[in-house]
């Protein structure tokens, strides 16, 4: 609670410079938009309970989200608010609460947004939840609660923040709350600072600083290893340069200081202190990461290459999902040929990981390389073809490999007659993935894709129905299984009137798995678009989903078992109002 | 006899009286945590010190810590001048493996040193631990054992399709979207868990906000020990209220189905989600490594 009392202390020392802007301009704007949005989700299955359960929910059964994305403008003042949230809590990969949530934990989930961000000249108040990317080895992405300034006096930058990335949450057993208990958390501090200079559109260069730190205090049962109460800093120098002549440059070197476990005794043996911020335990480490790139960009074409690199203890709580002990580069290409009918977009890139040897004695190594031509043979005419090749390598005795070609042709034909518009395109893949386990036994798996879709769209000139028809067959083989669907779709959008547009889709698909009978599913949406008001728009769409099991799946395989074969019918009500200001 | 001599067996005698009262039984697991921080945690195991007090015994003794490496070569040892005292109570004396390793006075060598500080782990192989009960004044070795210990360590899947910023034809992608990734390295006969998560970014959502409050749409095992799985969707990604952007991502499970660890345990052993898109009427883009 404390940062909102620091955000309202904030709010109110910042209030005389408000009061001096709007004595001189009193002109008060009122911007943007706001709104409400609900999904229904409906799933009655036949057997409605039965082991193992073949079909589970896939959706809440109730969502709303508010949104109140309002831009203010009083006098020289500019406030855009950002808030966007829900009543409800349907966290996964960060930890539920398992019971209600207090205020705090509501407004430091990361589902909600309540951000204010007041700019006046070159001085701008974040308020709130805040979206903060310093750069990228240093901030990440993360939603962040809490309170910070951006200031830009002349050439120089300034940017301050403090707030709270993870909310807090108790740790529960399995017999507190059933069945698997709660992990837990603990609240995650985050301080960031950036020092800079900037000339805009020309070059920037500064310095990144932001600490977080678990609050071991945060929470009354502490959560179980492996999860510990963590602390990092990170230090990142970030320069990017563009030149007059079309040239791109950027760099960032980046150091983290990493805690693993605040709990472990204080010690400097391993890493020295990092003065005054940060002092070293046994289970502290830190560790580089660079990024580099280039880009030049001429009147009909474009080339970069980048070139990363992240140790294997590098890390950023700003984003705890990056994947490090790796390096990788990239270099891609774009460019127009034969009088701009060809478009060329093609890049190469590889990545080796395991750098530090942790995980084995080898590094590993991917490729991946993609070209995509576009041609323009006539105006009726087009073909897109591209190819992608992946490759992965872990060569040690107790390594793995896997190789992905995959090529796609995508003609497109159009013509004209006195009264429709027709587009005719067609879209093949192939794809060829193999897999070789390098433990004796030795095991490949070929698995072989093949995708081809028939699009057909009619446009009336001068009638309100906009139909469009398509034919998809897939086919994927990896022995011993072999999978085949079908499936057909119409759709067709109505304009009975200007502001109203009434849409649905049918889709029929068959999907079988040899030596099985097909499964049948058929997937019904109707909807409409209608703009109530100039600046009141109402959408709806409800989807049908009924799905029949074939022999893949026998009722007398469930327990209990059943005659026949299991069925369920899923539906999805989406519907929503927006109000622009 | 020669009084030498009997000085000689009277040292031997005086060692073997002194050696006899202390027992060390170094009950380390085979395949201890990779972070030597983790050590303290009692998966690890246990050093057991037994003590037998005697009319000449001293309950106080230090640990000295030697770590040897595959071919049997130092890689690193603790200073005895400035390990802990400690006083041992009649009977079993009970200390955690992080005790064992004495971390804080640990000094390793080399490549395994450089490697500590950088990452707080050992690379993956074979060592040797031994610890041994030396007098305070740690010029006599009271007791001693070793034990060989593994340690591994895994790099999680890095996904490849559909990749980051991906575009993917709706007519298509409503009815199948195939999902690969690459294999936990290294590979061992006890194939992980590989679960695939997509998530719907909702309408005002960021991708990260999705991916961290919301629930999955899908949540699936992959037939275990492949690195693919094919998605059946059934969803109405024609329509225009139907969500275009998706983020996705692979958690990789033990046979025990506890979550691989990566640095941060909160991520529960997921690789670095990726988001796509769904497009209609255009040509699938390919971009760049996620």
């Amino acid at each position: 609670m404390k940062y909102i009392l620091r955000i309202l202390v904030f709010s109110i020392l910042l209030t005389p410079f408000k009061g001096s802007a709007q004595d001189k301009k009193k002109l008060i704007k009122f911007g943007g938009d706001m709104g409400v949005w609900y999904e229904g989700y409906g799933l009655d299955k036949d057997p409605n309970s039965s082991l193992p359960n073949f079909y589970p929910a896939r959706k809440p059964w109730n969502l709303l989200r508010y949104s109140f994305n309002p831009n203010l403008t009083v006098g020289k003042w500019n406030i855009p608010f950002n808030f966007n949230f829900t009543a409800m809590q349907n966290n996964f990969t960060t930890s539920p609460t398992g019971k209600k949530q207090s205020i705090w934990q509501y407004l430091t989930n990361p589902v909600n947004n309540f951000g204010i961000s007041p700019k006046i000249g070159t001085t701008e108040l974040l308020l709130g939840t805040q979206n903060l990317q310093y750069s990228d080895l240093s901030t990440g992405d993360l939603g962040i609660f809490g309170y910070g300034v951006n200031l830009a006096p002349g050439k120089f930058r300034i940017k301050l923040f403090n707030g709270v990335s993870q909310r807090p949450v108790d740790y529960l057993t399995a017999v507190q709350f059933p069945p698997n208990g709660i992990t837990g958390a603990y609240q995650r501090n985050q301080w960031m600072a950036q020092l800079g200079m900037e000339k805009e559109e020309k070059y920037f260069a500064g310095f990144n600083f932001v600490k977080s730190s678990d609050h071991r205090n945060s929470v009354n049962t502490a959560p179980l290893p492996p999860i510990e109460p963590q602390e990092n800093m990170v230090v990142s120098f970030l320069a990017k340069v563009n030149t007059s002549d079309g040239w791109k440059y950027h760099i960032e070197l980046g150091q983290s200081f990493f805690t693993r476990n605040l709990n472990t005794a204080l010690s400097t043996t391993i890493v020295p202190d990092f003065k005054p911020f940060v002092k070293a335990h046994t289970s502290s480490n830190k560790d580089n990461a660079v990024m580099l790139g280039v880009a030049k960009k001429g009147s009909d074409w474009e080339i970069g290459a980048k070139f990363n690199y992240y140790g294997a203890g590098y890390y950023t709580a700003g984003y705890p999902f990056m994947q490090n002990d790796k390096s990788e580069y990239l270099v891609n290409t774009r460019f127009n040929a034969f009088k701009k009918k060809m478009n060329i977009v093609a890049s190469l890139g590889q990545r080796f990981g395991n750098l530090s040897k942790i995980a084995g004695p080898s590094v590993t190594k991917q490729i991946i390389a993609n070209v995509n031509v576009f041609t323009q043979f006539s105006d009726h005419f087009t073909l897109t073809t591209s190819f992608n090749n992946y490759g992965f390598n872990a060569s040690s005795i107790s390594g793995y490999k896997s190789v992905s070609n995959e090529l796609t042709v995508n003609p497109s034909y159009t013509w004209t007659t006195p009264k429709i518009n027709h587009l005719l395109s067609g879209t093949y893949t192939f794809s060829k993935y193999d897999e070789t386990i390098l433990l004796p036994p030795l095991t490949t798996t070929h698995n072989n894709t093949k995708t081809a879709l028939i699009l057909y769209v009619p446009t009336f000139l001068e009638k309100k129905i906009s139909p469009d028809f398509s034919l998809m067959w897939f086919n994927n083989k990896a022995t011993p299984i072999e999978l085949t669907l079908l499936s057909a779709t119409a759709g067709m959008n109505w304009k009975p009137k200007e502001k109203i547009n009434i849409k649905g889709q049918l889709q029929y698909s068959l999907s079988t798995i040899k030596p099985y009978t097909a499964n049948k599913n058929l997937l019904a949406t109707t909807g409409f678009d209608w703009e109530l008001y100039k600046k009141l728009t109402w959408q709806f769409s409800f989807t049908a989903n009924i799905y029949h099991y074939g022999t893949e799946l026998p009722g007398s395989s469930l327990s209990p078992p059943i005659t026949g074969f299991p069925n369920y019918f899923e539906t999805t009500v989406r519907t929503g109002l927006q109000y622009r200001f | 006899m020669k009084p030498y001599i009997m000085m000689l067996m009277g040292l031997v005698l005086a060692i073997q009286s002194v050696t006899a009262q202390i027992t060390i039984n170094l009950a380390l697991s085979n395949r201890p945590q990779p972070w030597l921080s983790d050590w303290a945690n009692p998966v690890n195991g246990q050093l057991i010190i037994s003590y037998m007090p005697q009319v000449v015994g001293d309950p106080n003794v230090k640990l000295r810590t030697t770590l040897f490496d595959e071919s049997g070569a130092i890689i690193g040892s603790s200073n005895t001048s400035s390990a802990r005292v400690y006083r041992l109570k009649d009977g079993v004396n009970l200390f955690s493996a992080a005790d064992a390793i004495q971390l804080q006075n640990l000094k390793l060598l080399g490549k395994a040193q450089a490697l500590l500080q950088r990452t707080g782990r050992l690379s993956a192989g074979l060592y040797q631990l031994t610890v041994e009960a030396l007098n305070t004044a740690g010029d006599v070795v009271r007791a001693r054992q070793t034990k060989s210990f593994t340690i591994t360590a895994y790099q999680l899947p890095f996904l490849t399709s559909p990749a980051n910023e991906a575009n993917l034809d709706a007519h298509i992608a409503q009815s199948t979207i195939i999902f690969r990734w690459t294999s936990l390295v290294p590979s061992s006969t006890e194939l992980p868990i590989y679960r695939v998560q997509v998530f719907e970014i909702l309408p005002n959502q960021t991708p990260m906000q999705a991916f961290r409050g919301n629930r999955p749409l899908l949540d699936e095992q992959a037939t275990r020990g492949t690195t693919q799985y094919i998605w059946r969707p059934n969803l109405a990604m024609l329509d225009s209220t139907a969500n275009k952007k998706f983020i996705w991502t692979v958690q990789t499970i033990d046979r025990e189905g506890k979550p691989i660890q990566g640095l941060d345990a909160t991520a529960q052993g997921r690789s670095t989600p990726a988001v796509f898109t769904i497009i209609r009427n255009e040509a699938v883009k390919r971009p760049e490594l996620n």
